[in-house]
């Protein structure tokens, strides 16, 4: 099977700031891929770049974008916004800034259904009350008259997820949709999902900074530092036994309740994350890396080991070899 | 051990209006809330927006006068003393140093400038100024930038030299890690542990998250809708839980482990509103065990605010 989404050697630059420097992606229908890393790693920027919706100032460069088999990299705008919206959508972090605080629910909703697939007015409310239900909104009709302002947090985010799906795309982009929302509300909002992941046979690339939202809800996991991937593995494999320095400085560095005793320390990383000017060499991560020698400077070639992928000098095994 | 800082019957309403020609609506943030924190103990403060936590902390700052009951530090009054001593004796922790910090200043006049109000010599000043920013792990060229130049948890590591350079008892951190990475966090938690440590401090903690306040605190409040409902040792109430919201916030919790997948949150859909608090226990609505009683009575004070705990009354 095809994935839905391919994406070969992706390049975004801010002037002469590399923020995505060659990454590739490919997810299958029915599959959350979740795209991981700390602020400034490039992961959002990477989604953008997806949806073809750079900022001004952001420049892509080569690489491709295959959905659903085509390059959409060349496409052009208006072939782009026929797209957008029915075969592939996108969620975001906050959903007040998503939604339009001066229009109710019921038009926003109901704009994407007749802009996309020409509906009526009164068929287009029906499948948007219908949609409303699927996410577990209750009294979906009341909502549609709604303002955004009048919906709680966890609502908002609902009635996003509603409006990406009217169309059933074949791809949901979801940018940190729940870091904003508390933990209680967080939980039912990835079950919601996973759910229609599952239902819809939706290909997912989830992104998040959080890796307990990684290990719960992914089927495969890519670990982003500095504009590139420098760990991608079944999200199984990748906890078990993760591979880049990075990625286990990352996993060691959560507080989980009974692990780490109080009064010990948590593990760190030193430092911060780099910005890497176009033509950077090596490995971003050397500076924070206890293991970097001054082989690291030089361009570091991936790994490969069955499903398992990770850039670094280091080979599997290294950590009982240490 | 003595109360470094101690709330009594503490509550804040507000008469909020929605909009111009709305209603009034009378919304109570902190009802009635008696916790006590003693000398160089830590305590965390957990619950969900919405329930207090916040204003609470403002409460415990003196920036906010109860509407009935006192905070009172060190066995006086708080609001009865003056900002100076009040300072001296107390100081805050926020959530964003990019909106904490004055992004025209440079570190190191934001950080002499408590000691500046307080009166303290300028010669002096500037030596304590860049002493408490090595203690925060910054070095003395750090203090001639401004805040935009620095990353997150280099501003957080600001803020809290500022909040310590008055050699304060009690610090007040309210989500002092949610706005950074979690690799800058833990270094924030160890860089706070080790502080409290040699600085004997006294400390509250606020968080949404459990595990970082697990980490921290010696004891645990776990506030919904203004009141604590469950209250006791850190170890305790994570070893075991006993009022059902409790239980809920620690299942929620998404711990790295693939494999376990999504927990069964028995929570309603009901969305708590401080302007609405329901009658009866005020968790009900919400609650997967209710029992008729439970709309109706409140239940009992005590360190678990639950009709179907035995609890010992405080």
């Amino acid at each position: 099977m095809s994935p839905v989404l391919e994406v070969r050697d992706l390049r975004v630059r801010f002037g002469s700031m590399a923020a995505v420097r060659g990454i590739d992606l490919a997810i299958e229908r029915g599959q959350t891929h979740c795209l991981v890393g700390e602020s400034g790693c490039g992961k959002s920027v990477s989604a953008l770049a997806v949806m073809r919706l750079l900022p001004r100032g952001a420049k892509r460069e080569a690489g491709a974008i295959r959905f659903a088999g085509e390059d959409i990299a060349r496409l052009p705008e208006r072939a782009m916004r026929r797209l957008r919206g029915d075969r592939m959508a996108m969620i975001f972090q906050e959903p007040m800034t998503s939604l339009n605080p001066a229009y109710t629910i019921g038009s926003q909703m109901t704009e994407v259904l007749r802009a996309h697939r020409g509906m009526g007015r009164a068929a287009a409310v029906e499948r948007a009350e219908a949609m409303l239900t699927r996410v577990g909104v209750s009294a979906p009709g009341m909502r549609l008259g709604q303002y955004p302002h009048q919906l709680s947090g966890g609502l908002r985010q609902r009635v996003m997820i509603a409006t990406a799906l009217l169309c059933e795309p074949d791809l949901l982009v979801a940018d940190e949709p729940t870091t904003a929302l508390d933990v209680t509300v967080q939980v039912g909002i990835l079950k919601l999902l996973a759910d229609l992941k599952r239902d819809l046979g939706l290909a997912m690339l989830l992104i998040t900074h959080d890796l307990g939202v990684v290990a719960r809800i992914a089927d495969v996991v890519s670990v982003m530092y500095a504009g590139e991937i420098v760990e991608h593995a079944p999200v199984g494999q990748l906890f078990a036994e993760p591979l880049h320095p990075y990625t286990r400085g990352l996993l060691r560095a959560i507080p989980v309740p009974g692990k780490v005793r109080r009064g010990e320390k948590l593990a760190t990383i030193p430092g911060i994350v780099p910005r890497t000017e176009v033509g950077f060499r090596g490995c971003a991560f050397r500076d924070r890396c206890e293991f970097a020698t001054q082989e690291c400077a030089e361009p570091v070639a991936e790994r490969v080991e069955g499903a398992h992928h990770w850039r670094c000098r280091l080979a599997s095994g290294w950590l009982e070899a240490a | 051990m003595s109360a470094a800082i101690e709330a009594n019957g503490v509550s804040a309403v507000f008469n909020q209006r929605a909009g111009t020609f709305g209603v009034r609506r009378r919304v109570v943030a902190v009802d009635d809330v008696s916790l006590t924190v003693p000398e160089g103990m830590a305590l965390g403060i957990v619950g969900e927006s919405g329930c207090g936590k916040s204003t609470f902390a403002r409460l415990l700052l003196g920036l906010l006068a109860p509407s009935g009951g006192d905070v009172r530090v060190g066995g006086q009054v708080l609001q009865a003393m003056d900002r100076q001593a009040r300072a001296r004796l107390i100081q805050p922790v926020f959530q964003d140093p990019a909106s904490s910090l004055n992004p025209r200043r440079r570190v190191g006049e934001i950080v002499a400038l408590p000691l500046r109000a307080a009166g303290v010599a300028r010669s002096e000043r500037r030596e304590r100024a860049l002493s408490m920013l090595s203690r925060v792990g910054l070095t003395p060229e750090m203090a001639t930038r401004y805040p935009g130049q620095l990353s997150g948890g280099q501003r957080q590591r600001v803020a809290i030299a500022r909040a310590l350079v008055l050699e304060p008892r009690i610090l007040i951190c309210d989500e002092p890690t949610s706005a950074l990475d979690v690799s800058v966090q833990a270094q924030i938690l160890n860089l706070l542990a080790e502080l409290r440590a040699s600085f004997n401090l006294t400390l509250v903690m606020i968080s949404h998250n459990l595990a970082v306040v697990e980490h921290v605190a010696d004891e645990i409040a776990i506030m919904y809708l203004g009141r604590v409902v469950e209250r006791g040792a850190a170890e305790s109430v994570f070893a075991a839980p006993h009022h059902p919201y409790t239980k809920a916030l620690l299942a929620s919790v998404l711990t790295p482990e693939p494999g376990l997948g999504l927990p069964d949150l028995p929570l309603g859909e009901a969305v708590p509103d401080p302007a609405n608090i329901p009658a009866g226990c005020r968790f009900h609505p919400r609650c997967p065990v209710a029992i008729p009683r439970c709309a109706t009575e409140a239940p009992a004070r005590g360190d678990v605010e639950c009709h179907l705990v035995q609890s010992v009354p405080t």
